[in-house]
């Protein structure tokens, strides 16, 4: 922390700063200076060899040598098993920073996914069982794929009036938005006694089938759009 | 200052214009919104709405029309990016007109000074 002398904070575009006699003070943030390059964590990229590598990847390793590095936080692995997205997904359902628990519930909701399809590939007759996809990290993303809205809608005010605008969405907001929905659902619409991992998974197995509660939002949402197309030029970027 | 009052006399009439703070330049501009652009990607747009509306909004049989909106989306977000980076790197060139954060950057470094201590 930096010592300052009296400190007036304002709500700037950047939260962190406290203005203390007209200088800006940095507080409460990265404690690594400019210099600081992040960790490489991509097996494949450390596998490679020396004349493998692209221009732009020869630069940065030399530049590797010449800088220090940030230490790698401990969500971050080169490990086979870790995948960004239920690292993203684990975050969101985590409540009060118990990430032991959201793990736990994450693990059991994958375990959960593959018995059900494994029951429903043992019952299957023979030329149905290619059909039926069992790997629970693939019905994950595709459910997540499918409840990705394609347009949102924006408040713009115009002369007094708000209208719900239809605006393109970024993937960042898409994939937010499906991993919302899908927790709220979860959250909420379940019984009493219904554990968090068993709800999670039917949803996601309906997800993945196209059907269920958060393709139903997402259709809602898509319709609201297509009534207000008329406000499309109430955009301007 | 003199002109508003040295024609006074012949005038016979007071100064229309009574300034009541004094007439010294200010160190900011007002800020001004540069040309509000358009909405991008409507046609696309439209085209995947009446899609969804002839197929009850099923998203497998609209596929090659979303498909052709993220696209536009994809390369308007783009130009617009490497236009604001254009005009970010070309600072202090000599154009006809800067924009009201370039002048106050400028006029922040080279200020108008009032007092003298």
């Amino acid at each position: 922390m930096y010592a300052c002398k009296f400190y007036i904070k304002i709500p700037r575009k950047n939260k962190n700063y406290f203005i203390t006699s007209r200088r800006l003070t940095q507080v409460r943030w990265s404690r690594y200076n400019a210099q600081y390059l992040e960790p490489e964590v991509n097996r494949e990229l450390l596998q490679k060899s020396w004349d493998e590598l692209s221009e732009e990847e020869k630069a940065e390793q030399e530049l590797k040598a010449v800088r220090p590095i940030k230490a790698a936080p401990s969500n971050v692995t080169s490990s086979v098993f870790s995948d960004p997205m239920i690292s993203k997904f684990t975050n969101m359902m985590m409540r009060d920073g118990n990430k032991v628990l959201a793990r736990s519930l994450m693990a059991q909701t994958l375990e959960a996914i593959k018995r059900k399809q494994l029951e429903k590939y043992h019952q299957a007759p023979e030329h149905e069982k290619d059909k039926i996809e069992c790997n629970p990290y693939v019905i994950f993303h595709e459910a997540l794929k499918n409840c990705q809205p394609v347009i949102g809608l924006c408040s713009i005010t115009r002369g007094g009036k708000t209208y719900q605008v239809p605006v393109p969405l970024t993937d960042n907001r898409k994939r937010f938005l499906a991993m919302k929905w899908l927790i709220t659902e979860c959250r909420e619409n379940k019984h009493r006694r219904t554990l968090m991992p068993e709800k999670l998974s039917q949803e996601l197995l309906q997800a993945f089938h196209n059907e269920g509660a958060i393709i139903k939002k997402k259709h809602v949402l898509h319709k609201m759009a297509e009534s207000n197309r008329a406000y499309a030029h109430f955009r301007w970027w | 200052m003199d002109g508003l009052y040295s024609s006074w006399r012949q005038k016979k009439r007071p100064p229309l214009l009574r300034p009541t703070r004094p007439l010294v330049l200010a160190n900011k501009v007002a800020n001004r919104r540069e040309q509000p652009g358009e909405a991008t990607c409507i046609t696309e747009m439209s085209v995947m709405m009446a899609c969804w509306k002839q197929n009850d909004f099923n998203s497998s049989a609209c596929a090659e029309e979303i498909r052709m909106f993220h696209d536009c989306v994809a390369k308007a977000e783009k130009e617009r990016r490497e236009q604001a980076e254009k005009a970010e790197e070309d600072t202090w060139g000599l154009r006809e007109n800067l924009t009201s954060s370039k002048a106050n950057k400028l006029l922040r470094r080279f200020p108008n000074i009032t007092r003298y201590v």
